[in-house]
């Protein structure tokens, strides 16, 4: 639990905020390496805040279950009888043995492979063999369940988070993680694709984050797949037409946006118009939003097409396509996971292109996706090196060229080029979250949207 | 179909014609799979596509750990999410990405070694022969990397000419999370 018992006397409030200075824009690289800082992202950033579990439709019917985790603790989503999807620590409340050993499934109950406690799909301790005789009735099911995290959701997407104290899912959010997830059902609502890709990294689970707003490395890092003829770089990149949105707690959104003037003209067509436009654009073109999208992602957000990450470790790509989770396996390991969603009243073929793209582009196959793994653990490998860590890293492109601009719903947003505007929002509210003992003080004490220059 | 009774050695073997012919295309049929997995060892990808059919259909579902009476989920199908789900134009767009100077995560090269055994004839149907192998690909990179996959392929191969062309291969990996940053490699 996030009550900051376990702080490693290494590193004071101090020594954290000191990690990144917002004003160079040069990060220390002992953030993707010392293992004491990861312990403490164990405690103060992944039991602490909201991570995202799964999506409503993985987990349709009672008994359906699929195992993830908050931080490296291993929860299973279930949903009860009742309907209800309750996350619960998979770890038997008699000696701590993994309830659950499949990645997901269907189950009546959980029964402990060890001694045989068998719980039910809401936690509660049914039965443990033993209880009248070797017992003698003095085990309290009661208080013997397995332990509950809190769980809300927003438009199917469930979260869950071990502290009592974090604001409701809605708060956490806020205007920029609610346009994020929006982006995912800009098409309507959604339902996940069987099958999650799952691999392993040997980088820090930072650098695969920041790599999301990272919109300078496509060009390069991604070349072959471009001479390949996999996709036309400069269909998907527009690094002129730069929008990165900075929300509350290190949410924020960072990528290509429809420029107000043709968002214009979009406005004045009907949806039928919008989808004849979507047609006739270039293959990888992400497709033109209906009118509906405004509603739910607002008229900022609407022009996004960007890259969301719900802080701490959530990446929503593609418009809305995949969504990827960062797990972290220690400071420099991390635990990929794509999931791919389709809008639910989509009709087959156009299913069946985007399930074809989502196949394609991420995962450890796809052809973006296979040349970036090695520049992370490239990365990671160097931040242990004594001489190396020292020198930093330099995330202040753009840095004083960026003027916040304000949107009707408190969306703050900077426009223009390819920028590091995202990282920097990323790692400032990392030492926030670094740095606060509990979440009255990470409340009191972390930066909100910035205004004016950037 | 070969069934084992049909493929026990007899006394007199040299002297059934279907035994011989039997014999004859198993030869065939590993001597096709090794030369294919040597070219992609040697890193001769181009020389490997024209092994392929037009047609080809090249895929890996993804696979999960499950309890027994889930079974029937331990593999995606076909239609849904996979690792490879590729035909023709796509493995070519991954041999000219191979090709493109600018692949960085096979720059410097993986070396690989393509093992492949255990190869079963299950089907032969007019040109069409469906043959289970065991695969075990091992690939090193830098100075450290080790990755390695494993797991069963069934492999249709269409007789053309002298030779054959691959015209399917589904490959069922025996890994659930892939313990490696890519999968640069073809199976």
């Amino acid at each position: 639990m996030a009550d900051g018992t376990q702080v490693p006397r290494a590193w004071d409030r101090h020594e954290i905020l000191s990690l990144f200075d917002p004003a160079s824009g040069v990060l220390d690289r002992r953030v993707h390496s010392d293992e004491a800082l990861y312990r403490l992202e164990l405690e103060r950033i992944f039991a602490r805040g909201w991570n995202f579990m799964c999506h409503g439709s993985q987990i349709r019917e009672p008994g359906d279950y699929f195992v993830t985790y908050i931080g490296e603790d291993q929860v299973i989503a279930v949903r009860d009888e009742e309907g209800a999807v309750n996350v619960l620590l998979n770890t038997c409340r008699h000696r701590g043995n993994a309830l659950c050993r499949a990645e997901q499934g269907r189950a009546k109950s959980f029964v402990c492979s060890y001694h045989g406690w068998n719980y039910g799909l809401d936690g509660r301790l049914i039965g443990a063999p033993g209880l009248s005789t070797y017992y003698h009735g003095d085990l309290d099911r009661s208080r013997l369940g397995l332990v509950k995290a809190r769980v809300e959701e927003y438009l199917g997407f469930y979260f869950a988070t071990l502290s009592p104290d974090a604001p409701s899912l809605h708060d956490y959010l806020g205007e920029v993680g609610r346009i994020g997830l929006g982006m995912m059902c800009a098409y309507g609502e959604v339902e996940c694709v069987d099958g999650v890709q799952k691999n392993i990294i040997d980088c820090n689970w930072k650098i695969a984050v920041d790599n999301l707003f990272d919109w300078y490395h496509v060009t390069y890092s991604h070349a072959s797949a471009d001479s390949a003829g996999f996709f036309d770089i400069s269909e998907i990149l527009h690094p002129k037409n730069q929008m990165v949105m900075l929300g509350e707690y290190g949410h924020a959104i960072g990528g290509p946006a429809t420029p107000q003037e043709i968002q214009d003209q979009i406005d004045a067509l009907s949806d039928e118009q919008r989808e004849a436009m979507s047609r006739a654009q270039p293959r990888n073109s992400p497709r033109v939003r209906p009118s509906s999208a405004t509603d739910l992602m607002g008229p900022v957000g609407v022009r996004s097409h960007g890259h969301p990450n719900i802080f701490p470790n959530l990446w929503i790509t593609m418009s809305g396509l995949q969504m990827c989770l960062r797990l972290p396996r220690g400071p420099s390991r991390t635990e990929l996971w794509w999931f791919t969603f389709v809008p639910k009243d989509a009709h087959a073929e156009l299913k069946r292109k985007m399930i074809w793209q989502a196949n394609h582009v991420f995962g450890p196959a796809g052809l973006l996706e296979q040349d970036d793994g090695e520049n992370w653990s490239q990365s990671t490998r160097a931040a242990g090196g004594l001489a190396s860590r020292g020198l930093g890293a330099r995330i202040g492109m753009g840095l004083g060229h960026g003027a916040v601009e304000e949107g009707p719903r408190g969306e703050r947003y900077v426009e223009g080029l390819v920028s590091e505007h995202g990282q920097r929002w990323l790692y400032r509210a990392w030492t926030e979250w670094m740095a606060a003992r509990d979440w009255a003080e990470l409340e009191a004490n972390h930066a909100p949207p910035p205004s004016g220059a950037v | 179909m070969t069934t084992l009774n049909q493929a026990r050695p007899t006394a007199d073997a040299r002297n059934d014609t279907g035994m011989l012919e039997r014999l004859v295309l198993q030869h065939q049929v590993e001597q096709f799979l090794y030369e294919e997995a040597a070219l992609l060892d040697a890193r001769k990808y181009r020389q490997w596509l024209g092994l392929l059919a037009d047609d080809i259909h090249y895929w890996m579902p993804i696979r999960r750990t499950v309890t027994n009476q889930d079974l029937d989920m331990e593999f995606t199908k076909p239609g849904a999410m996979a690792y490879f789900d590729d035909d023709r134009t796509v493995l070519e767009m991954r041999v000219r990405k191979l090709e493109a100077g600018s692949a960085w995560s096979e720059d410097p090269p993986s070396r690989s070694r393509h093992f492949v055994s255990n190869v079963r004839m299950l089907d032969v149907v007019g040109d069409e022969i469906t043959v289970e192998v065991c695969f075990h690909v091992r690939r090193t990179r830098l100075n450290s990397e080790l990755s390695e996959w494993f797991g069963r392929r069934e492999d249709t191969l269409r007789r053309e000419g002298d030779g054959f062309r691959l015209a399917r291969r589904h490959i069922f990996l025996d890994q659930t999370v892939i313990l490696t940053s890519n999968m640069s490699t073809l199976f």
